[in-house]
């Protein structure tokens, strides 16, 4: 990957693709001024493991080991007792003063305790319905901040959810520094909430609290990341899966977050990145929610160090490679221009290119307002896959710019441009591919899945237009 | 919310946010430490000095509001342990809540000198129920002197609770407070109505025998010393046998000053009669670490193997010094 382009890392799954330590792996490989976080909150669990040392980030960026900065953008949800928390984890590793290492936007959105026991709240009265959702409280944060644009009052449902009080304007990371502005939207968020979560909570404690947060760490305003990528390189790390996306994701099972690289690309102000879709060599999802490849003999095949359940989130899932949740993931991206392929080392042979629904043959999902619900009754159809990263490139007709085949940053492998098998076809070869797979109003273009090898010939899987 | 777990968290982050910029955790001990020592003096917040009464009271989130004060020592011979109990107790408060040992504790943090030769010889903060009690720790002046006598004015700081703190629990309820106090020296032999005067505002007119604070005291609190490993006279069987007089068999020597917290909420545990000690160390392990768990067990082996014998207002045995307290 040219050492000079910012690379915008996203999720093609439902999470725990592997980001973090791509986005390590990104940062160990060339210089990187700072790693930008442009979506989620503190429930992101992004696991990077360098020889003896792992961590799970969550909101420093997963550069951190590599020694590059972060910066957390207003598309972030703050959560400033976590982050202290995650920094004493950091400094046990032996990172000088982590906290140094973070900026942040003065108008992020905090998570605060309100907001995590009102999630827990509502979640635990699903019961058996729940979201899936890690008991952070980022979805409440996300709502909360609703409420006042959209004018809610006490009782009127928001977004499929009561409003136990009167909202009043979100507080943000700027806020921490001004305690009385502070204190009147932590007064009004405790008042609001009471009603679900009870009055358990001092505001003057989080106030001294928050204080000290904003002494600690720098915030800034207007365009930090205009700023920072004059001076160089970023590298922009989403949190979660396209698959989760609040708009593109599968209802209800959704985060409140927008996963595209759209925030980064906004951010971005049109300067140029490549976007890097993250892959595993099968699918995985946490909790609740379609997952039409699942195989429970995988789960066992391949156990996982740093995932498990989760007591909001529930279970750990997998399946086969599901190309066709990964074209709508790619398609969902406005298209990507690179794939980082992880978990190579787990010996999957299989990928499901197409699925049957109702005695019909599908290889892109429909275009239908209930796709979770069709999601949850098709059957997948499996081919063998004895190459993932081969395959991969000529389905998608997209180079695989870093593998892995490990979890420590030494089984990842950033891969130079090269020719690739078939560059004579159009649009193989060279590297700044992108493929479009028509989004949003363009005619969707015919993906035919192939076999492994057979299709190869035959312009296989190449998606609509290349543009650049 | 308001959760123990929370407590601890929130205490640790405006801890580790303190410490990123470089205000450390003995904010006022610096700060005095850079003044000429003529002009050293108690926080305001923290000074004994004409105050009416420090006040435990119900309130409507804390109903059934437990008193727990903890006085330690912050002479020299303490060596480095008022720091370490500086930095352990704001978790106290979270602990106790976790456990369910008591209901609705307010906890009050203060420091004990001598008053023939400190400066600042008694401070006492405010009850708290939240983690302003962590600034109060933070506000406490270490002092370090001490005189060399092997005895402090802890009989002071007695007298200070015995007199000034009041509490909706005794008030209302009848139930006694906790008074731990932390150090590792002898009381001092009188109560001298000088110091009293001085340090506190009172005019008591004559000097008082210690043991009559002590069993003035034990009318409304349970009074525990605890005497740390890494202080001047851990190993001093005088010391042991003083405050074994004062107060029987709630004299604990802790071999590990970093599990106060713990051992103070072992004991009221016990106290309390919410858990034995098998179960009290049982707790203990999940929150803490085995050491600390092995010390606290150490050191209250002797209350638990006798808890069946404890009774809940049980004044300290051998208080039969001349009651010339005038009692109110």
């Amino acid at each position: 990957m040219a050492n000079a382009e910012h690379v915008i890392v996203v999720g093609l799954g439902f999470g725990d693709e592997g980001k973090g330590a791509v986005v390590d792996a990104l940062c160990a490989d060339g210089p990187v001024v700072s790693v930008v976080r442009f979506n989620g909150g503190a429930q992101a669990a992004h696991n990077v493991v360098v020889g003896e040392r792992h961590h799970t980030f969550s909101q420093f960026g997963s550069g951190t080991l590599a020694g590059v900065p972060t910066f957390l953008s207003r598309h972030v949800l703050v959560e400033p007792i976590a982050l202290a928390t995650e920094s004493r984890e950091l400094a046990a590793l032996g990172v000088e003063d982590p906290l140094g290492l973070v900026t942040i936007d003065a108008d992020a959105l905090l998570t605060t305790p309100f907001h995590v026991a009102a999630n827990r709240a509502r979640e635990d009265a699903r019961g058996e319905g729940r979201h899936g959702s890690c008991g952070k409280g980022i979805g409440e944060t996300a709502w909360y901040a609703l409420l006042e644009r959209r004018g809610a009052v006490a009782g009127d449902v928001v977004e499929g959810q009561e409003v136990p009080g009167t909202p009043g304007p979100a507080p943000t990371v700027g806020d921490c520094a001004d305690p009385k502005a502070l204190r009147r939207k932590l007064d009004a968020l405790a008042r609001c909430y009471g009603p679900l979560i009870g009055d358990g909570q001092s505001v003057d404690e989080l106030v001294s609290l928050y204080r000290a947060f904003a002494d600690a760490v720098r915030t800034t305003s207007g365009d930090e990341v205009g700023r920072l990528a004059d001076t160089g390189r970023l590298v922009f790390e989403g949190a979660q899966g396209v698959l989760l996306d609040e708009h593109r994701g599968f209802h209800p099972h959704t985060t409140w977050s927008t996963v595209t690289p759209d925030n980064a690309r906004a951010l971005l102000g049109g300067r140029a990145a490549r976007v890097l879709g993250v892959t595993r060599t099968y699918q995985t999802r946490h909790g609740a929610g379609p997952l039409p490849t699942e195989d429970h003999a995988l789960l066992a095949r391949f156990p996982e160090r740093h995932n498990g359940a989760g007591e909001y989130q529930g279970a750990w899932r997998a399946g086969h490679l599901d190309a066709v949740l990964l074209r709508y993931a790619v398609a969902a991206c406005g298209g990507v221009d690179g794939l980082a392929v992880t978990h190579l080392d787990a010996p999957t042979s299989w990928v499901s290119t197409a699925y049957w629904a109702d005695s019909t043959r599908c290889v892109d999902l429909p275009d239908r307002p209930d796709l979770t619900g069709f999601l949850t009754r098709c059957a997948p159809e499996l081919e063998a896959m004895p190459d993932p990263v081969a395959w991969l490139e000529e389905a998608f007709g997209l180079p695989v710019r870093v593998t892995a085949s490990g979890p420590d940053r030494a089984d990842y492998s950033v891969r130079s441009p090269r020719p690739r098998r078939g560059a004579g076809e159009s649009g193989h070869g060279s590297a700044p591919n992108r493929v479009d797979v028509g989004v949003g109003g363009r005619a969707r273009a015919a993906v035919r899945p192939g076999g492994p090898r057979g299709a190869a010939g035959g312009g296989t899987a190449r998606a609509g237009a290349v543009r650049r | 919310m308001g959760h123990g777990s929370w407590d601890d968290n929130a205490y640790a982050a405006a801890k580790t946010f303190r410490a990123a910029k470089g205000i450390d955790d003995f904010g006022y001990t610096s700060a005095m430490r850079g003044t000429p020592s003529a002009k050293w003096k108690a926080a305001p917040s923290m000074d004994p000095f004409g105050v009416t009464a420090r006040e435990c009271r119900d309130s409507p989130d804390h109903a059934d509001s437990t008193p727990i004060a903890v006085l330690f020592d912050v002479t020299g011979s303490m060596g480095s342990v008022p720091k370490i109990m500086q930095g352990k107790l704001g978790k106290l408060h979270g602990l106790l809540q976790r456990k369910g040992y008591v209901t609705d504790p307010q906890l009050m943090f203060g420091g004990i000198g001598d008053a023939d030769s400190d400066r600042v010889p008694l401070q006492v903060g405010q009850f708290e129920s939240d983690n302003r009690m962590d600034d109060q720790l933070r506000d406490i002046f270490l002092e370090g002197n001490g005189g060399g006598q092997k005895s402090e004015s802890y009989e002071l700081a007695a007298y200070f609770v015995a007199r000034h703190v009041v509490t909706d629990a005794w008030q209302k309820r009848g139930r006694k407070g906790y008074l731990f106090i932390i150090g590792d020296e002898l009381n001092k032999p009188r109560l001298e109505a000088r110091h009293v005067k001085r340090v506190i505002g009172d005019d008591i007119g004559q000097d008082v025998d210690p043991l009559s604070v002590y069993r003035e005291l034990a009318r409304k609190w349970h009074v525990y010393f605890v005497l740390p490993n890494k202080s001047s006279y851990f190993n001093d069987p005088a010391i042991a046998d003083h405050w074994r007089d004062v107060l029987g068999q709630n004299f604990l020597k802790l071999d590990d000053p970093g599990a106060v917290c713990e051992l103070i909420a072992a004991t009221i545990g016990l106290e309390e009669r919410v858990v034995d000690l098998d179960q009290a160390l049982v707790d203990l392990a999940e929150v803490g670490s085995a050491a600390e768990s092995r010390a606290v067990g150490k050191a209250l082996v002797q209350v638990g193997a006798s808890a069946g014998a404890l009774t809940r207002s049980g004044t300290p045995p051998m208080l039969d010094g001349p009651d010339d307290v005038a009692l109110n």
